[in-house]
């Protein structure tokens, strides 16, 4: 009887307790968390994580300052913290040893390296580096997150560096830095070979977050195998030689004027980037390429096309602009019917493709979205070959069958037709409501002709004035109109009444306006955006600016009735 | 309870059910063509209006209302505030600023392909026509239902007049019948305002967005939105930044309450015989058996 009355309840109730209150324990939200600062400001630090190892952190990273260090070891050098391989070399990796890569033997390297050192120069009563955890792993530092500006080795350095070491060396020695990996080549130590003309970019093997095609995926395998990214490919190439250079002058103890190459990492990651226009008075790095190449291709239906490459390699910051995997001719990978080692992409999408970086009509394109274009073509579908829609107009620019790239000349506005081309066109259909608003036919003209004869691409593009007509005149058949000699009438296209069953086509009101307004708004022109500059507001208001009333409701009409 | 009774109980249940899910009518049914006119509507493009406000202007025209200044200089005090439609503005024009830009937006009746309104209305003075025009009638007897229902903040009632009417575009209704599209159509500069068939700007605005990615988020208010509504709405940025509801969900908001109307009459109907049909079933055979031996000392 005791049991059932008194202990069961207390026992029920006990029970109900716990479970509440573990619920609610469990249940309390976590820790707000903070938003990620990012530092992208170049200091000498770096950042210990290794999130790939640890994944989510136990204790907050920690921020290492680089320079504290090697002032600190400046007798000793480099090799106190750094392992050297077996040619003097330095690898710049950090703690020298660690036996596995888990968790617990990284974190032990790490604590063994660092903490041995602070802990040995304590000992001594030298000044020394922290011993105790939070002066490491600092609370503040938790949401902090280093991002650095990529250091961009563009033809500026490298013709710098082409230069210096000529003087140096007396001779060009590219194989300082570039190789080749030959993967076939048995012993491994014999795999890295220089070979001249088989310079490229260091991007094509170290990039290991790109997919790269059959031939190359062997190589940037075993580049990987080695962790040898980009980042740390780079730092190994550059830094051995500055600092080897560094040694040099500190013996011989030159001129104070010769320096050798930055061993801070503020020098280089400095964020800068030199612009396209800065890099074209740099000469490109001679490696053989063709100066105006003829593209080609056997069994192909088109004729082919003369390319100047010595003028595209200085609207390019790098190679990699157009050729994306390897310093080969387009046609290697992507042939007339498309091979797996181009991916399937056969020679006309290659080259036409509207949305690739890589392809002419997708640079083109992304040219005319600029500013100064975008007027005229933020209106024309962009047109690729699938869409049939160029004519053989269109194509025979390109596709000359000669092997001279045509120059072409640039457009002028005195071979226009006085007395069909007008100076001033005055629009007149808000008349009932503004007094007619004037437009300058011939000084937009004359502007857009500008524009166009200052780019090279667009003089090669707009053969005839016809061409600049059309951007706004967009539908207008210039041989018909020759013929009955009267000019193209917007009116002819777009009426100016609403057709509601039909909403293909603008009507006259908007078509205007919409043509003005849309251009102004693309190229980003300040002028015209306000009603009152191209309509001038008439004196009297106008008493209706609709034609019919709309349908009296029955209320109406009882009204009238006096209801 | 044997076997014939416990069947013919579950058949009148069955039955009513059946009976009630074919006497509702379902959204699908209601949408787009009704007897083989379609409906109509406007696709307002948020990115080409320039806020010019004559379709205020001609909307107040149109409809007898007092005309607004549409001045620049008028403009530019009347775009700091956000307005709301009233009994005599049935279409209003407010600024939006957002991470893309300053953006105008008219609004006004969305004309919903199942109203709120019209099924909230106790006396059918709301209509929905044949053409998808959400007209007001003159029935009305004022109870202001159609203001509570409307998802959109419509309908709006005339407080300071001495027979007050509910007033809300009605998407030129006259015009329309007179094959003119409405009036705030007719003027607008820019074509942010196209009147059609809903079908044919669906299409249109599905084409824009196709060809300008960029320019657009891919969405079109209002082809869902409470069911479907003949107005439709593009934009370059989120709609909510533009003030649009976006909580509304894709039911239409008659569907809501529409089942259970529809049940009332069958469950007042059936329950007294679907519970004498369980007190039948229920009683014991004992029960009947002495019942009926009652019967028989009676006689």
């Amino acid at each position: 009887m005791i049991i059932k009355t008194i202990l069961l309840p207390t026992v029920i109730c006990l029970l109900l307790l716990t479970i509440i209150g573990m619920n609610t324990v469990f249940s309390e939200k976590a820790l707000p968390t903070k938003e990620e600062v990012i530092w992208t400001k170049p200091e000498n630090k770096i950042s210990i994580a290794h999130t790939e190892i640890f994944g989510i952190l136990e204790r907050p990273q920690v921020i290492f300052d680089h320079n504290k260090h090697t002032e600190a070891f400046k007798q000793e050098g480099c090799k106190t913290c750094h392992p050297v391989d077996e040619w003097g070399d330095f690898r710049f990796d950090f703690p020298k040893k660690v036996e596995k890569k888990d968790k617990t033997s990284v974190m032990n390297a790490y604590h063994d390296e660092c903490m041995g050192c602070h802990k040995k120069s304590v000992k001594v009563k030298e000044k020394s580096g922290p011993v105790i955890c939070a002066d490491c792993h600092k609370e503040e530092l938790l949401f902090v997150h280093i991002k650095y500006p990529v250091f961009e080795f563009d033809f500026a350095y490298h013709d710098n560096h082409v230069k210096k070491l000529r003087e140096k060396l007396g001779k060009d020695d590219c194989s300082l830095c570039h190789h080749i990996y030959d993967p076939e080549e048995e012993d491994e130590t014999l795999r890295l070979v220089y070979e001249k003309g088989t310079e490229e970019s260091c991007y094509y093997c170290h990039d290991l977050d790109k997919k790269r095609g059959p031939e190359l995926t062997v190589i940037t395998r075993a580049a990987a195998k080695k962790g040898l990214t980009i980042q740390k490919a780079s730092h190994l190439q550059c830094l051995n030689c500055h600092f080897k250079y560094t040694k040099e002058l500190e013996i011989l103890k030159k001129k104070k004027d010769e320096k050798a190459g930055p061993l801070e990492c503020t020098k280089c990651h400095t964020g800068k980037y030199k612009t396209i226009a800065e890099l074209a008075k740099v000469p490109r790095p001679d490696r053989n390429q063709p100066e105006k190449p003829f593209i080609g291709i056997e069994n192909a239906r088109m004729k082919g096309v003369p390319l100047n490459h010595s003028s595209h390699e200085k609207y390019n910051r790098t190679c990699r602009g157009c050729h994306h995997e390897t310093l080969n001719a387009c046609k290697k990978c992507h042939s007339v019917t498309g091979i797996p080692e181009g991916r399937q992409v056969n020679t006309a999408n290659a080259y036409h493709n509207v949305f690739s970086e890589h392809s002419c009509a997708g640079c083109h394109n992304m040219k005319k979205k600029e500013k100064d274009c975008a007027g005229c073509h933020s209106n024309i579908p962009q047109m690729g070959i699938e869409t049939m829609g160029p004519g053989k107009k269109v194509c025979s620019l390109c596709h000359t069958g000669r092997k001279e790239p045509p120059t072409p000349t640039p457009l002028n506005v005195a071979q226009l037709d006085p007395e069909k081309v007008k100076k001033e066109v005055t629009v007149k259909i808000l008349e009932n409501e503004y007094e007619p608003s004037k437009f300058p036919h011939l000084k937009i003209i004359q502007k857009l002709v500008k524009i166009s004869n200052e780019s090279k691409l667009a003089t090669y593009f707009h053969a005839n004035m016809q061409t600049i007509c059309d951007g706004c005149h967009h539908q207008s058949r210039a041989e018909a109109e020759a013929k009955k000699d009267t000019p193209p009438y917007c009116e002819n296209c777009h009426s100016v009444t609403n057709d509601f069953r039909k909403t293909g086509r603008t009507r006259l009101l908007s078509a205007y306006h919409r043509q003005c307004l849309g251009c102004h708004e693309m190229m980003d022109l300040e002028k015209g955006r306000k009603c009152s500059e191209c309509h001038k507001e008439k004196k009297e208001v106008p008493k209706s600016i609709t034609s019919v009333k709309n349908f009296e409701l029955p209320v109406r009409f009882l009204e009238k009735l006096g209801w | 309870m044997d076997r014939r009774t416990f069947f013919k109980t579950i058949g009148v249940g069955l039955a009513g059910a059946a009976g009630g899910a074919l006497l509702t009518p379902s959204a699908s049914e209601a949408q787009e063509v009704f007897e083989g006119e379609e409906f109509f509507g406007i696709l307002v493009d948020t990115t080409r209006c320039i806020g010019c406000r004559r379709c205020e202007r001609a909307c107040a025209e149109v409809n007898n209302l007092p005309i607004p200044g549409i001045s620049e200089k008028a403009n530019e005090t009347i775009y700091k505030k956000v307005r709301k439609t009233t009994d005599t503005a049935y279409t209003v024009t407010n600024l939006y600023e957002t991470e893309k830009g300053k953006f105008f937006v008219p609004k006004r009746c969305m004309h919903c392909n199942l109203p709120g309104c019209r099924s909230a209305c106790l006396v059918y003075a709301m209509k929905k026509r044949e053409t998808g025009h959400v007209t007001w009638d003159l029935n009305c007897m004022g109870c202001r239902l159609c203001m509570i229902s409307c998802p959109y903040d419509i309908p709006k009632f005339e407080y300071n007049q001495s027979i007050p009417k509910i007033q809300k575009c009605n998407l030129c209704y006259g015009r329309f019948q007179k094959g003119l599209v409405p009036g705030c159509v007719e003027v607008c500069p820019t074509e942010a305002l196209m009147f059609g068939t809903r079908r044919g700007l669906l299409d249109e605005a599905k084409k824009r967005i196709a060809q300008n990615p960029n320019r657009y988020v891919n969405h079109v208010y209002g082809e869902y939105e409470v069911g479907g509504t003949s107005h439709l709405y593009l934009s370059a940025v989120p709609f909510e930044q533009l003030g649009f509801r976006t909580d509304l969900g894709i039911k239409p908001y008659p569907e809501y309450s529409l089942v259970y109307l529809y049940a009332i009459p069958f469950i007042a109907t059936l329950t007294p015989l679907f519970m004498l049909g369980i007190s039948y079933a229920v009683r014991s055979r004992k029960e009947k058996h002495e019942e009926k031996h009652e019967e028989k000392e009676k006689h």
